[in-house]
């Protein structure tokens, strides 16, 4: 098990690296064919529970990201690009290496001011600020995104899918418009969507059926005015997968469709030393199968201070709740096991330093109360009282892109 | 006269802290324009915009990110943060939506490559002496 899984690193740093040590030449022969990529490790301390590997009392050592991607724009109308990415997250995700993206794209329409284009493949779905990059330790605001708003667990319903996108965008003399509209199949083979959502009451386990995308969309405007000075954004969507169960009743749940439908503002104030940042979200949820359904709600504001040139700092405060009516967790204590698993709300200080443009160090301080933000399957006990809703943990990470 | 004096001494001191024309946007010969719009501008530096009016490829090349003539163009001819600018590129490299800008370690080697490069746009602090090489006035 252990060989198989240093093999595996050895071989994607290899592939990294080499790609890495090839990308200049790449780049001196042809621009129209770029190579980049990136690979950030992560070490967690917390004082209770765990998150991303057994980090509990210790240093958990497995999160880590890898991504390798490659585009080529033969002509001005096309584009070709493709990303592969190992991921690691405790248990969550294991570095199995997979496409991120793979997409061609057409421009429709381009003149100075409009531009208009189609994608098809394995596209990438805006939502929010962060989403399209999330696992791109230098695109994010801090070492793991705002888990209000992007939370890990539930990243399956906003990555790249099958399907189809069209991308807008109109520029003017003080403002800059753009959208997207994307209609995909949701990737919905993913453990911790079963603990989400088809959870069995009073054990540990979820049901034994699986999951299947269903058809979804997804649409993004962000308006940017003076350049970006001002952000403004709205995103919204409609996402959905299928349960199939594996037994027939009353052995297991009944087959259903589980929907979300999440809208999130985005409001960003970007300036020179400052960038505020806050963004809101909403989600209905809908589980045909529990027959239930409730509305989750998440935000955070965060102030990032660019105080020496190649350093910031930041601090944020974040909050999410599974059921906003419901916000102690008692309606669906059977089912969400204990209180606290169906919030959480942080504290979240951090500080940056870019040692050159390709690495940046960074360390992130979270006080938590709740826990929401953790995986059963890094907890896999809590009924025995493991989980701790108190809690504080320390991120330090290193990022290099290429 | 005080106030007079003290207004006098801000203008200078406004004029001291952003000195006009610290950078021009330079394009190859062959680019099929005199002049481009600002939201042009910030669309083609973004990556965004890829190709000129009579459809050839746009070539984006950039200095360093913490290059004085860099933050020059940002601030004084695109009117956004160098920041803002690389996380732009970044949020679009990595999602596969766009290429990045080549990166030239220079002015010198600014000036040779937008000369040698069809399509080519760029930036220099003065204006060039090389007839391959033209300004490009931002309004």
């Amino acid at each position: 098990m252990w060989n198989e899984f240093r093999n595996r690193i050895a071989g994607l740093l290899c592939l990294g690296v080499g790609l890495g040590l090839g990308c200049p030449a790449l780049a001196g022969g042809d621009d129209r064919l770029q190579l980049h990529g990136f690979l950030t490790q992560t070490l967690v301390h917390t004082d209770a529970n765990n998150f991303g590997g057994e980090s509990e009392d210790g240093v958990g050592v497995d999160m880590r990201e890898l991504g390798v991607n490659i585009s080529f724009r033969p002509d001005s109308d096309w584009l070709l690009s493709a990303q592969g990415l190992a991921r690691w997250a405790g248990e969550m995700d294991d570095g199995d290496p997979r496409v991120d993206y793979a997409f061609v794209e057409r421009s429709l329409y381009a003149d100075e001011a409009h531009r208009l284009s189609v994608s098809l493949g394995n596209v990438k779905n805006p939502y929010g600020l962060y989403n399209t990059t999330r696992d791109v330790a230098h695109t994010r605001p801090g070492v793991i995104l705002p888990q209000a708003i992007y939370l890990d667990r539930m990243r399956n319903f906003f990555l790249a899918a099958p399907g189809m996108s069209l991308r807008g965008e109109h520029e003017g003399m003080r403002h800059g418009l753009n959208w997207q509209l994307s209609t995909v199949r949701m990737e919905a083979d993913d453990p911790e969507l079963d603990y989400l959502f088809m959870p069995i009451p009073g054990s540990t386990v979820n049901a034994p059926g699986h999951f299947d995308g269903s058809g979804s969309w997804l649409a993004q405007t962000m308006l940017d005015l003076d350049g970006g000075q001002w952000r403004l954004g709205l995103s919204f969507g409609d996402v959905g997968m299928r349960y199939k169960p594996a037994l027939p009743q009353p052995f297991d749940y009944p087959s259903g469709k589980v929907t979300l439908k999440p809208v999130t503002l985005t409001l960003q104030r970007n300036l020179e030393k400052v960038t505020f940042t806050a963004e809101f979200s909403r989600a209905k949820v809908d589980n045909e199968s529990l027959a239930i359904n409730f509305v989750s709600q998440g935000w955070y504001a965060q102030a990032t201070w660019r105080f020496r040139p190649r350093w910031e700092a930041w601090l944020r405060n974040e909050a999410i709740y599974f059921d906003k009516d419901n916000k102690n967790g008692s309606r669906y204590d059977s089912l969400l096991l204990e209180r606290g698993l169906g919030h959480s709300k942080s504290w979240v200080l951090g500080v940056r330093h870019d040692l050159t443009a390709q690495l940046a160090l960074s360390a992130e301080l979270h006080s938590v109360n709740g826990l929401a933000m953790l995986s059963p399957a890094d907890n896999p006990d809590p009924v025995n009282d493991r989980f701790s809703s108190n809690w504080n943990m320390l991120l330090l990470q290193a990022a290099y892109r290429f | 006269m005080a106030i007079s004096h003290l207004i006098a001494t801000v203008l200078f001191a406004l004029f001291l802290s952003f000195p006009a024309g610290a950078v021009e946007v330079i394009a190859n010969k062959s680019v099929p324009l005199a002049k481009i719009s600002l939201g042009s501008a910030r669309a083609v530096f973004g990556m965004r915009q890829v190709k000129w009016p009579d459809g050839s490829l746009i070539r984006v090349f950039v200095l360093p990110d913490s290059n004085p003539v860099h933050g020059a163009l940002c601030k004084e001819r695109l009117n956004l943060y160098p920041y803002q600018l690389r996380q732009s590129w970044d949020r679009l490299i990595f999602s596969g939506m766009a290429q990045a800008p080549i990166e030239v370690a220079s002015e010198a080697e600014m000036l040779a490559s937008v000369a040698a490069t069809p399509g080519a746009i760029g930036y220099l602090a003065r204006p060039p002496q090389n007839e391959k090489v033209k300004v490009l006035n931002v309004e």
